[in-house]
């Protein structure tokens, strides 16, 4: 690469002293970059909770020693938790999408709307979770 | 348009935005498409995975082995595992930088994401088979 005076601390002796451009430490942590990184979340978890859902359906669907092994993740209070979570995951996640959906049609990109997506987001994720399982309670 | 200039940077080769798969835009499509299927879909799947939670095998079978639920809840995996394996390709590319275990977990991803959708069909169809 170049050969005058770089910040890299492989090749410079003094690089891991130099300080460094600041970046990241100079946000302030602003909502629509936690729900970035909580789309990302929540997306690679779901993935994981697909995983487990499919152990529960094979243990229904197969019976006997497939449901003693797995059909916890649907009786038990921690597999009920699992799944309490996994719904809300689904919901934060998909309300992701539709910010994604408005954003991309130039929506709500001023700095007041943009936050305000973003806190929707999280409001309207755990808001949704809570209402669908007062109302599964209710009916069921 | 062009504007010539005799600044060197000292730099070659191609730049940062070029080091990933080089299907940005493709990606972003395909993420936003999927997206469109899968939000309804998804609060159907929300629907149904409530109503699971406590029951028997036999409840649970009551629950979701119906038609619909069970063809819902198919789509929902099937579509939402090639979503997943898209985004879960973005990831690595994102995070994994030692070429050999990138392609090692590119191809984990893509065999995980296939039995992963597989074995939820396969599942979902013998809790709606007739017993
Ligand atoms: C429920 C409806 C869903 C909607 C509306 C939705 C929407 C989206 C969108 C628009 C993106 C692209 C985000 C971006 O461009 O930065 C995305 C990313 C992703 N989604 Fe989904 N998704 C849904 C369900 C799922 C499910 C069920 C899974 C897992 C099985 C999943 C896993 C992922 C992953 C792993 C990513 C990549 C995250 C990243 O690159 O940061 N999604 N989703």
């Amino acid at each position: 690469m170049d050969s005058s005076g770089s910040a890299n601390a492989d090749s410079d002796p003094h690089g891991a002293q130099r300080p460094l451009s600041p970046h990241l430490s100079v946000y302030r942590p602003m909502m629509t970059m936690m729900m970035s990184i909580a789309h990302r979340i929540t997306g690679a978890g779901l993935y994981v909770a697909m995983a487990l859902l499919t152990l529960l359906f094979i243990g229904v669907g197969m019976g006997g020693a497939f449901y003693a092994a797995f059909g916890w993740l649907g009786s038990s209070a921690i597999g009920g938790l699992l799944v309490f979570l996994i719904t809300w995951a689904i919901y934060h996640h998909l309300l992701g999408g539709v910010r994604h959906f408005l954003w991309d049609r130039g929506l709500y990109m001023d700095p007041k709307g943009r936050e305000a997506l973003a806190i929707g987001t999280l409001v309207g994720g755990v808001g949704l979770t809570v209402l669908t399982w007062i109302a599964k309670s209710l009916a069921g | 348009m062009s504007t010539p200039t005799h600044f060197k940077s000292g730099r070659e080769g191609r730049g940062a935005a070029f080091v990933a798969d080089h299907h940005g835009s493709e990606h972003a499509r395909f993420m936003r498409l999927t997206s469109y299927a899968l939000a309804p879909l998804g609060i159907l799947a929300v629907w149904y995975l409530a109503g699971v939670v406590g029951l028997s095998a036999d409840g649970v079978r009551a629950a979701i082995g119906r038609p619909f639920p069970a063809l819902t809840l198919i789509a929902f995996g099937v579509i939402g595992m090639i979503h997943a394996r898209e985004g879960m390709n973005e990831i690595i590319l994102d995070y994994v930088h030692d070429p050999a275990l990138k392609d090692k977990a590119l191809r984990a991803n893509q065999w995980a994401a296939r039995a992963i959708a597989a074995l939820w069909t396969l599942a979902l169809m013998l809790i709606a088979a007739p017993r």
